[in-house]
Order: C-alpha cells, then structure tokens, then sequence
C-alpha cells in the first residue's frame, strides 16, 4: 500500500512583507496520487508549488517529501522536478540536449543516456525528435519535451505549473487525457496547479482548492461537486443556486428547512453531520432540478415558478425560473433527451414545477 | 519591399481598378500616408545633419591620401606615402601595441565586472540596489576631465607608479557601466526560469550559470568585448592623465600634432582607427542584435 502522507506539508506559511501568500496550510499527498491544487490567480497555489520545487523556502513550518524535510534543501538536492508554465526549454540546446540535461550527473554512461532520452521520445510520442532545435517545436511538444526532461529525472514527486495554459482548447483536452495515461503509467506523484477547474476535475485523484492562502476544501472531483463543505468551494466549482433559509429542525433522517424561494426543504445531505439550528444557505445544483410542466405528484421539495429565459444548447438547455421569495431565478439545466424541449423559448413564459431530491439540497453553513 | 516594389504594386492596384474615380497612377504611386509638403523639410534638415557630422570626418581619409604636408585644397595629388611613414614608424608602432594591450584588458576585465553586476541587477532583490547601480553608472556622467584628475591624485596618494596599468585601470572604470547596460539588456532579455530550471534539474548555481546564463548571454558578452574595447582604444583624457613613460595611442597622435610635417601620416593612421572602430562596433551591434533572436527567450 503506498504511504498517505508521501508529501506532508505541515503548518506551512509563506509571507511576502505583509502578504500571506500561503497562510498556515497542513496536508498530506499519497505516493503515486494525481494532486491538484486549484484556485484563482493570488490564492497561493503557485507559491506552494515553488516552495516544494525548494525555490521559495517556508517563512513558518516544514515539508516533507517521502519523509524527508526538506527545510533548506535547495533545488538542485530535492527529489522532485517541475514543469514550468512557459516549459524554459534551454533554446540554445536541442531536444535531445533539453532532456539530457539533468543526467549529467546520474553516473550513467554516455550510450545509457542516449538509451534513455530515446526511450523518453518514445514515451512522449516524438520518436527522432531528438535533433531538432529548440525554437523548432510547436506548443504542445514544448511541453511534452519538458514533462520528458524532468520524468528522465525519475523525481519522487513531478510538479506541474499550469502546464496546459499556453495550449489551445482542443490540444489542451488531448493533453489532458495524455498527462493522465502518463501518470498512471510511470506511477509518479503528480502535484498539478490549475486556474481551471474543468481541468482539474478532469485529470485529478484529489482536489485542494485554495482560496487567500488558505486551504478551503481537498477532495475527489466527485465529492468537491457533490458534497461542496462551503459556500465558496460550492460556488467555485461549478454552477450552483444559494437560497437564504433558516432550520426548523429534525424530521426522521431530515433537517427541515424553510428557504427564501423554495419555501419548506426537506434535506438529507450531510446525514448525522447537518447542523441541527440556525441560519444557513440551501444550495442546489442546476441539473440537479426536474422541471416539469404539469403539476407533479409531490407533497414536499417542490417549488412553482416561471421560465423567464431559456438557452438552447444542442445536448441540453439552461432555463431560469423565476420563484416567488427570490429575487434572481433558478438556475436548472435538463438534458433534451425528448426533442419537445426545444420549442420551450424565453418568450413563452410557462408555468413549470422543480422538485429535488432530498440528498441534492445541500445545507452549507459558511 | 523596397521602394519600387511598393509603387509598382501601388500602380497594378491602380491601373486594376476599373472604376475610374481613382485619382491618376502618378499621384497613386506616392506610398501611402506620405506627404511631401510635411516631411520635405525634416528630410532636409536630416541631410543636412548627417552631411555636418560626417563630411569633417571624411576629410582625413581625403587628406590621408593627398602628395602633400598640407591640409588644404586644391589636393595635389595620390600618394600612399603617409601610410608608408606610419607603418615605418616604430614610436607609433609601439602606441599602438601599448593601445591595444591595454583595451584587451580593459575589454576582458570590465566585460567580467559588468556581467556580474548585471546578473546581480536583473536576478537578485537586494538592499541598496538602486543606488548602487547609479553608482556603477556615475563614471558616464562624470567629466573624464574630473575623473582623471582625481584618479591622477588618487593614485599618487597610493604611490602607484604611472603606467600602462592605471590607463587601463581608469578605461575599466568607464567601461564597466557600458558592459553592464549591455549585459542587462542581454539577461533581461530571456527568462528567469531557464535558470530555474536548470536547479530544478540538479544543477548548482555556478554550474547554471556556466551551462545556462553564459551560453545565452554570450552574444551581449562578445558585444560588450568589442564595445569596451573600442571605449579603451579611442579614449584620451584619462590616458593623457595617468600615463607614464608609454603612451596610447591617441596620445600619440596628440603629441605629433606639433610637429606640421608628420600630420598626414596622423591623418592616415586617423582614417586607420576610424575605419576599425567603425567595423568593430557595427560588429559589436549586428552581434547583439542576432542574439535576440529566436534563441533569447524561452517563451513562446
């Protein structure tokens, strides 16, 4: 069984004059785990990356890499390589050279090493590469040359910095679905930085998403969309519907709630964990919804509404509902699996019913 | 494309066009945006400008070639005398050794100085950076007059003997800030996470900075050389200053302006230098300037 705390990053803080850029953070990574740290530009994730590549050092706390600290342990000594954002390929050495580059001290011989960046070439699907010049390759080898310079390493840990960003949408899905052969193929850590969460989601065993400096919530893609803890993750990930309410209290499994919009909620999420009293925010997830256009036949989660606008997008279509108790509408999506749907427009203001599930009203308290 | 290229492609355009509210071919093969009536004046004035700051220049190479000690018209005739005399001339033969010792020094020494300082300027956050750089930069400003003079007591007061050695001394001083502008706007010029991940790749700093920062650097360090070198060559104040029993070469020249009969063998060896320099600074910029190509950056 592979170790839960490969990575262990304890207590860590980076300040830069008075900015907390990473403000007391403490979690673990899982040997051979896909990790991605997500978050908008400022939220520290970059910063935490830099400080295990050993560019930046902990203003407070420690990170252990395979139980190792790695207090003042400077770059060059670290068991990990990094991807860089823009890849730096060293633009006056070919490709060859770029992916040689760091075994130079590896104590193999000239041939091995020669071996070794043609089985790189190979794994990276650019086989004969190997002499070409640096300003000869298009986005999308730049990167897979990079990847290939630092997995030739055989890091305990490979970091990537929004490795994707630079490449166009199509590319960018592709590579995501190769990054994440590669990585189960080779067994290595991955610890990834993302803005985008889609990319995230996609690629990732677990998710951190940061926000300030600090941590908010780490999970599996699944749980981040499912289960959001908070207000802020939830609206992070994804779309989702906020209602104001208030607990009433316990019904069998459920917590009763009154909402702003929805009138009474009856929710199971959370189980034996929901809060039991108090002011607290209902959300739901826009697909999340059944919307349907006679009366339904349910005497509890359902609310009575108004389509105020509609997008038709081929697979599925955004409606917004309007409710009585909320001043925006509800976001619902539905997928057209029935081709009627499409007639449904933003002029035709029909009358239409939402009901839920139970378990798909989430109770978030912050 | 060159200037016939342009109109005659103006004038195809023009004569395609088959409605005929085209203003005629003649006024339509002017390039586009172009207004005489405007800009007459400033090509004038530019001519003339170049003609001023040239035409003095140019007249020691004429001179350098005329059958005749004096430096007037009407040119008596071509001779290649002068340049004879100046290669048979051992006192300036000697100059122009000493001239040439003490640039290669100045261009290594002061080349070595300002790299550093512009890897310390463009790579490192440190106390004090800005006027430190100012001060690296004060020897541009500061009259060589001044400078030599000061330099002048300085050394006395250290009892160091005039030589060749406090000329060069003195041109490193005024070279480095040269050096550095060069060498900054070399490092500035690719990106900062080359070297980083030359670190990351298990690399020191020192062995970065032999396999990374220098390959990359050296088109602005060959710049810088020949720059540097060219700064020591030409200068005279400070060499006037703090020269001991040998001279450089523009002191040399200096002294035999007295003396009516050798001046056109200064002027030949003037067109000699002027000559050099030219090629070795076009040289200099054309180096510079290909390094910043496609190689400079790791960005795509």
């Amino acid at each position: 069984m592979s170790r839960e705390d490969y990575i262990s990053i304890r207590n860590t803080s980076k300040h830069f004059g008075s900015v907390k850029a990473v403000d007391d953070i403490s979690f673990n990574i899982g040997e051979g785990e896909f990790f991605s740290l997500l978050g908008a530009s400022g939220c520290g994730k970059t910063t935490l990356l830099r400080m295990l590549a050993g560019f930046e050092q902990p203003t407070l706390g420690n990170i252990y890499i395979d139980g190792q600290p790695q207090a003042g342990v400077p770059p060059h000594q670290r068991p990990v390589n990094m991807v860089f954002q823009n890849y730096a390929i060293f633009p006056h050495l070919n490709v060859h050279k770029n992916i040689a580059y760091g075994m130079r001290k590896s104590g193999l011989s000239k041939a091995e090493v020669d071996r070794k960046v043609d089985e790189m070439l190979e794994l990276i699907k650019l086989p004969g590469y190997g002499a070409r010049g640096a300003h000869q390759l298009s986005g999308g080898q730049r990167q897979r040359i990079a990847l290939a310079r630092a997995l030739i390493k055989q890091p305990k840990v490979l970091l990537l910095d929004e490795p994707l960003g630079a490449l166009d949408k199509k590319l960018r899905e592709q590579m995501q679905l190769e990054l994440r052969a590669l990585q189960r193929d080779v067994g290595i850590t991955f610890v990834f930085v993302t803005h985008d969460q889609e990319e995230a989601m996609t690629m990732s065993d677990r998710i951190a998403v940061m926000s300030l400096g600090k941590v908010l919530q780490i999970d599996t893609p699944t749980s981040l969309y499912e289960v959001p803890q908070i207000k802020e993750v939830a609206d992070f990930i994804g779309t989702i519907n906020f209602f104001d309410g208030s607990i009433k209290g316990k019904e069998g499994d459920s917590t009763v709630v009154t909402a702003a919009g929805l009138g009474t909620v009856h929710s199971t999420a959370g189980g034996a964990a929901a809060p039991t009293s108090g002011d607290i925010t209902v959300a739901i997830r826009p697909e999340k919804f059944n919307l349907s256009f006679q009366q339904p036949n349910a005497d509890r989660n359902v609310v009575e509404g108004v389509i105020q606008a509609a997008a038709y997008l081929g697979d599925r279509s955004h409606y917004y509902v309007q409710v009585e108790g909320r001043d925006a509408p509800i976001a619902v999506a539905a997928q057209n699996a029935e081709r009627q749907m499409q007639a449904i427009t933003s002029e035709s203001h029909e009358k239409v019913w939402l009901t839920w599930e139970q378990d798909f009203a989430l109770l978030l308290t912050a | 494309m060159s200037d016939t290229q342009a109109s005659s492609l103006t004038a195809q355009k023009a004569a395609e066009d088959t409605r005929g509210d085209e203003a005629p071919q003649f006024l339509q093969s002017k390039h586009e945006g172009y207004h005489w009536s405007a800009e007459a004046p400033m090509f004038l004035y530019a001519v003339w400008y170049l003609a001023f700051l040239y035409i003095p220049v140019l007249f020691l190479p004429l001179f350098s070639f005329n059958d005749s000690i004096y430096v007037a018209f009407p040119l008596k005739g071509f001779t290649l005398q002068w340049y004879g005399d100046m290669v048979d001339n051992p006192a300036l033969l000697r100059a122009l050794e000493n001239s040439v010792k003490v640039g290669f020094s100045v261009a290594v020494g002061a080349t070595f100085l300002g790299l550093f300082a512009a890897k310390a300027m463009t790579r490192y956050t440190m106390p004090g950076k800005g006027p430190i750089t100012s001060f690296i930069m004060l020897p541009l400003v500061v009259p060589g007059i001044i400078l030599g003079i000061a330099l002048l007591v300085i050394s006395n007061r250290l009892g160091m003997n005039l030589s060749l050695f406090t000329i060069g001394l003195a041109h490193t001083l005024i070279g480095v800030p040269f050096a550095m502008l060069v060498m900054v706007s070399r490092l500035e010029g690719f990106d900062r996470n080359l070297e980083e991940a030359s670190m990351d790749l298990g690399e020191t700093a020192l062995q970065t900075f032999l396999r990374i920062t220098l390959p990359l650097a050296w088109p602005g360090i060959l710049a810088s050389v020949l720059l540097t070198f060219t700064i020591s060559f030409d200068e005279f104040i400070l060499a006037f200053f703090l020269a001991g029993n040998e001279v450089t070469l523009p002191i040399y020249i200096w002294s035999q302006l007295r003396f009516p009969n050798r001046l056109p063998m200064v002027l030949s060896l003037g067109a000699c230098v002027l000559v050099f320099s030219f090629f070795i600074v076009t040289f200099a910029e054309v180096t510079r300037r290909r390094g910043v190509g496609p190689q400079a950056g790791g960005a795509i």
